[in-house]
Order: C-alpha cells, then sequence, then structure tokens
C-alpha cells in the first residue's frame, strides 16, 4: 500500500515535470467583433476544439498546446500588427486562421519576413499559393481556382447554353470570376456568358439587378453571392417567380445549413451549391464523432461548418510538428510539403510545390424535405480537386 | 522664466530622444516594433493637428494623404524598384500636391462643410485604391514592399523611422512656431478681425492643409514600409477617425498633445485587444470621456492638475 502510494507520487512528480515544459503556442486570429465575427466566431470554436481534445491525449510532442487567440478585426494593418505581436511577445511556433482575402495576404507577408510558419484556414484568395507564395504559408481551405472550376464543371453537366454571371465587386468575386472563365471552355464549350453584372460587397438592394437577369433569357446563374447577399436576392427575387426556370449554381457555401437555416421556407428552388461540411451528412467514418462532439460543444445539434476549418487547421499544424518532431519553422514548414492528414472531411493531403491542400466541398440540390423546416442538400457529393 | 522653460523643454526632448534611441538594447523585439507604430502615429496625429489645432478646422479626410504617401512609396519601390532616397521624397511630394489640390476647394468652406468635403475627397482616393487594382492591388492589398537590406531588420527600420520621425517633428514644430504659424492661430481665433488686419485667410488655411497632407504622406510611407503591405482599409473614413481621435486625445490646443494622444491610443488599443476583442466599446468610452470631460485632451488634464497644485 505504501510503495503503492510513493508509486503514484514518483508518477506524479513525473508527470509534473513533463508538464512543466514549455508549451507549444498557436497564434490565431479569427474575426471575433464587426461582420466577419458570424464566421470567425464558429471557426474559432472549432480551433478550440481542436486543441482541447489534442491537450486531453497528451498535446503535440508531449507538451501541452496554448492557444493564444486574438481578433483580426477584419482589418489586414491591425492583423499584421496583431500577428507580429504574437510571434515577437508571445514567441507563438506557429499561426493559423484569418477568413478575408486581403488579412490572409497580409498575415502571409509577416509569415515571410518573421519566417514563422502560417497556415491560411479560409482566405480563398488565389494569390496566397500562387504569385504570392512562399516557404513558410499553406492553405487548408478551397482556393478560388478550385471553386470555379467545379462551378464550370456543374454548368456543363446542367447542360447550361446561356449563363448569367453574378459576382460581388471585390477580391474574392474577381478572383472567382477568373477560376470560372479559365474552366468553363472545358466542361461547357458551347455554353455563353451572355451578361455579367457585379453587385457591391455588401450590397443589400438587388432590385436593379435582378429585371436585368430575368430579361437576359439565360437557363441558368453562376454566382459567388454569399450569405447575407444571398438572402437579400432571395427575398427580392424569388416573389418575382426568380427561381422557378433559372438554375443557380453558386460558391460561396450558400448551401451550408447557416444559409437553409436562416431562409428555411424561403429557401428557393433550383439551387445548387457547396458547403464544407455538413452536420448532417459526412464523407468520413469520423465525421460523425466530429460533429457531436462540436455540437456538444456549441450547444446545437445544427453546427456551422466553419468549425470544420478551424479545427483542420490545428490538426494539420499538429500533425506537422509530430512529423518534423519539432517546432522549428524552417522544420515544420518542410513537414507540412505534402503531408496527409485524416480530417473529418476524409484523408487531405497538401501540395508540396502549391502548398494548397486538396479540400474539397460538398456540392448538390438544396432539396425540400417533408419532416425539416429547412432545405437539405441531398444528394450531396464531396468534390475534391485532383 | 522663459528661457528656464524652454531650457527644460529641450532637456526633456533630449531625454526623450536618447531614451529612445537606447530602447533596442534592452533586448525586447516586441518594444522596438511598438514603439516604431507610435512613432509612425504621432507623426500622422502632429500632422492633422496642423489643421485641427492650429486652423480650427475639423478634417474627417486626413487617411487620404496617409494612404496617397504609402501606396505611392511603396508602389514606386516595388514595382518601379526605385531607390529609397527617391521613392520616400517622390511619395511625400506626391501626398503633398493632392493635398494642395483637396485643399485648394475645401478652404472655400468652413466647419462641418470642410469636414464633409474632406470626408469626400477621402472617400474618392479610397475608390481609386479600390478600383485600380492594376496599381494598388485593389481589397487585396498591396503587399510584399521592397525595402533595402539596411531597412529590413527591425532594429534598422527602428532608427530609420526615429529619424524621419524626428525631422518631421522638427520641421513641424518649425513651421507651427513660425510667423506663419502664429498667423493661423490668430486665423484660427479670429478669422474675421485677421483678415481686417490684412491676413490672406484662406490662403493661409490652404497652406496649411498642404503642410498637413504632406506630412500625413510622410507617416503613411513609413506605415506602409513597416507592414510591407499598404491596405485600401488605410484610406477609409474609419483611419481619418482615428487618428482625429488621437489628436483629441492628445489636446488641440498643444503642439506636442498628438504625440501624446497617439502613443496612449494605439497602446491602449493594441493590449487592449491583448485581453478583449471588445475594444470598439473601450474606444466609445474613452470618446466620451475626452468630450465630457476633457475637452482639452490630456495635455489639458495635465496643465488642469498642474494649476491645481500650484493654487495654496
Amino acid at each position: 500500500m505504501k510503495y503503492s502510494v510513493m508509486l503514484a507520487a514518483v508518477g506524479v512528480f513525473a508527470a509534473g515535470a513533463a508538464v512543466a515544459q514549455q508549451p507549444i503556442r498557436i497564434g490565431v486570429l479569427y474575426p471575433l467583433t464587426g461582420g466577419g465575427a458570424v464566421y470567425g466566431v464558429p471557426a474559432m470554436a472549432g480551433h478550440q476544439l481542436a486543441v482541447e481534445e489534442l491537450n486531453a491525449k497528451g498535446g503535440i510532442l508531449g507538451r501541452k498546446i496554448e492557444s493564444i487567440e486574438r481578433d483580426d478585426k477584419l482589418n489586414p494593418a491591425s492583423a499584421s500588427s496583431t500577428m507580429k505581436e504574437l510571434i515577437t511577445k508571445d514567441k507563438v511556433d506557429i499561426v493559423l486562421g484569418g477568413l478575408a482575402s486581403s488579412v490572409g495576404l497580409a498575415m502571409s507577408e509577416v509569415s515571410k519576413q518573421e519566417k514563422v510558419v502560417y497556415i491560411s484556414t479560409i482566405p480563398k484568395s488565389i494569390q496566397i499559393t500562387t504569385d504570392k507564395l512562399h516557404k513558410y504559408v499553406f492553405r487548408t481551405s478551397a482556393n478560388t481556382d478550385q471553386e470555379g472550376d467545379t462551378m464550370a464543371m456543374l454548368a456543363g453537366k446542367n447542360k447550361l447554353s446561356k449563363i448569367c454571371h453574378l459576382e460581388l465587386d471585390y477580391a474574392y468575386g474577381n478572383d472567382l470570376e477568373v477560376g470560372i472563365l479559365k474552366a468553363l471552355p472545358k466542361y461547357a464549350p458551347d455554353a455563353k456568358i451572355v451578361l455579367t453584372l457585379k453587385p457591391k460587397l455588401g450590397a443589400t438592394d438587388f432590385n436593379p439587378f435582378i429585371p436585368q437577369v430575368m430579361a437576359a433569357g439565360c437557363d441558368g446563374v453562376l454566382s459567388g453571392l454569399w450569405g447575407p447577399h444571398f438572402v437579400s436576392w432571395v427575398k427580392q427575387a424569388a416573389p418575382l417567380g426568380f427561381f422557378n426556370k433559372i438554375k443557380w449554381i453558386s460558391g460561396g457555401e450558400i448551401g451550408s445549413h447557416e444559409i437553409a437555416g436562416e431562409l428555411k421556407g424561403e429557401y428557393p428552388d433550383n439551387v445548387i451549391s457547396n458547403a464544407y461540411e455538413l452536420w448532417y451528412h459526412g464523407n468520413d467514418p469520423s465525421h460523425a464523432a466530429f460533429q457531436a462532439r462540436l455540437a456538444k460543444k456549441l450547444n446545437t445539434q445544427e453546427t456551422p461548418q466553419w468549425a470544420a476549418l478551424g479545427y483542420i487547421g490545428v490538426m494539420y499544424a499538429a500533425a506537422a510538428m509530430e512529423k518534423a518532431k519539432s517546432t522549428d519553422p524552417d522544420k515544420v514548414a518542410e513537414a507540412l510539403e505534402g503531408l496527409s492528414i485524416g480530417t473529418p472531411v476524409g484523408k487531405l493531403t497538401i501540395d508540396a510545390k502549391t502548398h494548397q491542400a486538396n479540400i474539397g466541398q460538398f456540392w448538390g440540390p438544396m432539396v425540400k424535405k417533408p419532416d425539416r423546416a429547412y432545405r437539405i442538400m441531398e444528394p450531396a457529393e464531396y468534390i475534391q480537386p485532383k | 522664466m522663459p528661457q528656464r522653460r524652454h531650457l527644460v523643454a529641450s532637456a526633456i526632448v533630449v531625454l526623450l530622444l536618447a531614451l529612445l534611441a537606447l530602447l533596442p538594447l534592452a533586448g525586447s523585439r516586441y518594444a522596438v516594433d511598438l514603439a516604431t507604430e507610435v512613432l509612425i502615429y504621432a507623426l500622422f496625429a502632429l500632422s492633422l493637428n496642423v489643421i485641427i489645432g492650429f486652423t480650427g478646422n475639423i478634417s474627417f479626410g486626413h487617411a487620404a494623404y496617409f494612404a496617397i504617401g504609402g501606396y505611392a512609396c511603396a508602389i514606386l519601390l516595388t514595382t518601379y524598384n526605385w531607390p529609397l532616397l527617391f521613392a520616400l521624397p517622390a511619395a511625400v511630394v506626391l501626398a503633398g500636391l493632392v493635398a494642395a489640390v483637396v485643399g485648394y476647394f475645401c478652404v472655400r468652406l468652413t466647419q462641418i462643410y470642410f469636414a464633409m468635403l474632406t470626408l469626400a475627397f477621402a472617400m474618392l482616393v479610397w475608390g481609386v485604391a479600390f478600383k485600380w487594382k492594376a496599381v494598388t492591388g485593389g481589397d487585396d492589398g498591396f503587399t510584399g514592399i521592397k525595402l533595402p537590406a539596411m531597412l529590413a531588420h527591425y532594429i534598422g527600420f527602428f532608427y530609420f523611422t526615429l529619424a524621419v520621425v524626428s525631422v518631421g517633428t522638427a520641421a513641424l514644430w518649425v513651421i507651427c512656431h513660425s510667423a506663419f504659424g502664429l498667423t493661423l492661430v490668430a486665423v484660427r481665433e479670429n478669422a474675421v478681425r485677421a483678415g481686417f488686419i490684412g491676413v490672406d485667410t484662406r490662403r493661409m488655411r490652404w497652406a496649411a492643409f498642404t503642410v498637413a497632407g504632406t506630412f500625413g504622406g510622410l507617416a503613411g510611407a513609413l506605415f506602409g514600409m513597416y507592414h510591407r503591405g499598404m491596405y485600401i482599409e488605410n484610406a477609409f473614413w474609419t483611419e481619418s477617425a482615428n487618428v482625429l481621435i488621437m489628436v483629441l486625445l492628445g489636446g488641440i490646443y498643444s503642439f506636442v498633445g498628438p504625440i501624446f494622444g497617439a502613443a496612449a491610443l494605439h497602446l491602449l488599443q493594441t493590449f487592449t485587444n491583448q485581453y478583449t476583442p471588445y475594444w470598439p466599446t473601450v474606444l466609445g468610452l474613452i470618446l466620451l470621456v475626452i468630450v465630457m470631460v476633457l475637452p482639452e485632451g490630456l495635455i489639458g488634464l495635465a496643465a488642469r492638475l498642474k494649476a491645481r497644485r500650484g493654487k495654496p
């Protein structure tokens, strides 16, 4: 008995010594206030969930993880200052996050200057993994070329011949347009874009645009109107019978439950869109368990898709450090090149050359269900870039 | 007596500069970066105060010149590979020129109409930065600014900033305390009377506007180089509001006030952000206190405290 107590004491001391080791510090920035908070707060929840789970299993390399969380304010200069602070004052080993393209690019710039690895978990700007690519930046979200490619493919599949193109007039919309135009001849060589309209970012009044699209005689719309823009468009266009004949193929994750749950019965027919993750449908055995843990953390069964992106970012950071057996940025960056990990949306691999993960998205039509107040994506096909 | 005051003031300035110059020896990279940011905002706030404190007009569009200086310097350095020796002065001159053109129209108005017109011109600059994607990078921002190797290191950049801001501040001090500066104060206090004495008030205010824009551009150029990027948010009205609050917080009737305002607001914002994302709430409270309790800013508060202590 005495011995077992002593043994236990020794065990506690040994554990104490391991805990006393410096924790691994992960810096993370998401918009937590203002207009971006709707996306940033759930992403941060996913991030925290991953950190909690890893810590419960003993952390990374036997060291606890300390997550240092900051608001990026959706402002690139502010994000740049805050990221520098995380690196120089808090001595973080890696930085994750971002939402807006400009914030992602600003964070990538700091990562390049400070030689600290940055994993871009939400920003889609293609430049991050092309023109502005450098050794220390990686992306685990989709990019506008992938999204545009799939939209063009769906345009071909749905045999659209006269297309109206709607994009928001800012970085994401312009980049997505380029991605679509690049891929369209490949999938739908006979399709013609008869009208291109670019409402402003943050626009709420689409009345000047709706009649133009209806009069253009197109059989389908390719759209990059995300979130509130799509919601406003539906509220203004649906009463005019807009969605009766026109197929609406859209990027911007309007197939996610956040939008379906917001519009409920008002969600229109003929919409085909995407989502990073769907709480009611998984493509991987580990999804159900992940979703259950997230539901418990957020206290709702209908969990938001953005959490998965925050979660995957941490998973990648952890896997890379384990593989490198170090937190040294050069070694972690090398470990990330070509790294494959299992995630709630299946196995992902980061390309060694482009630093882009082959994360896919669920695509499918949004359909009514007799037993539900909101639409669901069915069948939801997980389309991953090759 | 005034001589003694000058002596004390000079001693404080020398001491402050010496302390700042020795800062990198303390070994904290974070402190040096933070000091660099504060120095840049201090120059920005000082430049705005030439309009506010010395001519008595509120500008809601000072970020325009900050952005022009920043973007111009960034583009000349990076896209055109100009050496810093030419890029920086060219950017500053460009900011000054634009300020001269905008000022020409703005000074025709006063008070709220003046403020609105400065805001309108600033939004115009923002629109150009947003739409001219090929040159400015649009809302992706202009990142990857090339710097000479000497300034690529944070300590090198700190000393460069310290030198530029010191020279800029000295130049503004001389301008504000020259006959021109005193005339501006006369215009501020009573424009009609100043006009009767023979002062061309509009031209005086125009000159002040141009001076403010020029030095705002200098601060912007430093800002872009420090962050290695310029973003359209830097031209937005919120940036103009931020620097306006710095000036008000410091105190508009004192030359050095904006320096303290810039330091206090920026440090407060940075430290608040480490604990809570609700900076806007804190900012609101600060504004409330300034308007209700400290209309003359931190400098006014200091003067009031001193006066109270001086009483028997």
